[in-house]
């Protein structure tokens, strides 16, 4: 292998693949970066066989050659490389990165023993909007579990059906559901378990100028392809919970809030409980046209008062506060709906003007 | 030749027998028929009080099963049937405040 390329392009295809290098010792190959120089292009791939990406940067083929090189040392030697034209060179499983007159050699793993991407050809395709999905990620994806014991809820339904395109999420405290309608003119059919990990990385790495990701899909895998980026990664097996059967149906009051004063009210009242040991603890009270957010502790305490719009009975209700700043963080809507039954029941929250988002949280019983 | 066809007229005035057989004993498996049909009617059928006394046992025992499982989730026990009988970790659970209401 003979490249000559700039250290941008070699940084970009690092940088893209690295967060799939896996981080268990189990395969020393799977620490690495696999390298190939095929076509003007040197292609970046790495997969910790839960999740893979693939990427492909232009540059100058003088020989086509292949190599797998210890993912930590190389990213870190490419972020040190000045900006100056580089040649990488490829002799005897020992890569030689050369640049103005100095030079640098690695010695990499075995290609033959690095394991093959699947590209899932022939399976079911589909084309989804950027902008679209990128939203439905960030509008769902932080109500994911980190609990690797309940596995199902360590990652996002993803349901295409018809029109709509569904992503849900829960740790079983809290729910993100959010719609959205697009077009599906195969009547193209999918629902599965995308684990949180993956759709962090799509997300990263989806770019705002790109207008369309292509996903690919078998029974155990989906492939998402975007710009020169290939992501594979298995789902998540199990049964997803009938999610629907935790949307309340109807409720007792309404709160017509505005978001951001909201959000500042419930942040303030946050800071008093930050010790990191306990779940941060506010109470709502609703009374006639006032809603008092208080939180106190031995630090002190605070009682923040809005002025609201409300329908409905008064209500006295606890929320974790992280439950509610987490939702507020990505509504965009100038005013929000909350709307709860009473102190026991979830709280559903939505953006006013946007029927295709929701979210619930469970109150916190307090004494 | 008249042997053959002799032969045949016997087969006809065989299979018209049985025919008539057949005819005569449709209407008698009809009315068998009937009187199992009423027979399973009148066994299933039960008073109308003891159908009350069925219901509310029933309804009873439902509540007491719903209380049960109240009890056990307010002990700090998962009843949904994703993690049954699971200790509560981190607050509530969704699916279980939600199974609990629907019921």
């Amino acid at each position: 292998m003979k490249v000559n390329c700039s250290k941008d392009s070699l940084l970009t295809g690092v940088n893209t693949v690295l967060k799939a290098v896996s981080s268990k010792n189990t395969l020393p190959v799977l620490q690495g970066i696999l390298v190939k120089a095929e076509d003007q292009h040197l292609i970046f791939e790495a997969t910790d066989l839960e999740m893979g990406i693939r990427c492909m940067v232009p540059a100058h083929i003088e020989k086509e050659g292949v190599t797998v090189l210890p993912a930590r040392i190389f990213s870190d030697l490419v972020r040190k490389l000045p900006e100056a034209p580089i040649e990488l060179e490829l002799e005897n499983d020992i890569l030689k990165i050369n640049y103005y007159e100095s030079n640098l050699s690695l010695r990499g793993f075995d290609p033959d023993e690095f394991p093959l991407l699947p590209d899932l050809n022939g399976e079911e395709t589909f084309v989804l909007p950027v902008d679209i999905f990128k939203n439905m990620i960030r509008q769902t994806i932080f109500a994911c579990s980190t609990e690797e014991s309940r596995p199902v809820f360590t990652g996002c339904l993803l349901q295409i059906e018809e029109s709509n395109l569904r992503v849900i999420a829960t740790d079983t405290h809290r729910l993100a559901y959010r719609i959205a309608e697009i077009s599906n003119p195969e009547n193209c059919k999918f629902q599965g378990i995308i684990p949180a990990k993956t759709l962090n990385e799509i997300y990263r790495l989806l770019r705002d100028d790109e207008e369309n990701l292509t996903i690919r899909f078998n029974e155990a895998q989906i492939l998402f392809q975007f710009g020169s980026v290939v992501l594979l990664s298995r789902l998540i097996e199990g049964q997803f919970p009938n999610y629907k059967q935790v949307i309340p149906q109807s409720c007792q009051t309404k709160l017509f809030l505005n978001t951001r004063l909201f959000q500042d009210s419930v942040e303030r009242a946050s800071l008093l409980a930050r010790d990191g040991n306990h779940p941060n603890i506010i109470k709502l009270s609703v009374e006639s046209e006032r809603l008092s957010i208080d939180q106190s502790s031995d630090l002190g305490e605070i009682s923040e008062i809005m002025n609201i719009k409300k329908e409905g009975n008064d209500v006295n209700i606890a929320f974790n506060s992280k439950y509610l700043l987490d939702v507020l963080k990505v509504i965009e809507s100038e005013e929000v709906l909350v709307e709860m039954s009473g102190s026991y029941s979830p709280g559903v929250i939505r953006p006013l003007d946007d029927p295709n988002y929701l979210y619930l949280a469970l109150p916190v019983r307090t004494s | 030749m008249s042997q053959l066809t002799q032969a045949l007229i016997e087969v006809e005035e065989r299979l018209n027998s049985l025919l008539e057989e057949v005819q005569r004993l449709r209407p008698y498996v009809q009315s068998l028929e009937e009187e199992n049909a009423r027979l399973r009617r009148e066994l299933c059928a039960l008073p109308q009080q003891e159908t009350e006394r069925v219901i509310a046992n029933a309804q009873q025992i439902q509540g007491v099963a719903h209380d049960n499982l109240e009890r056990l989730y307010n002990e700090g026990f998962h009843v949904c049937h994703l993690h049954f009988g699971q200790p509560l970790e981190g607050g509530d659970c969704l699916f279980c405040t939600g199974f609990l209401m629907r019921d």
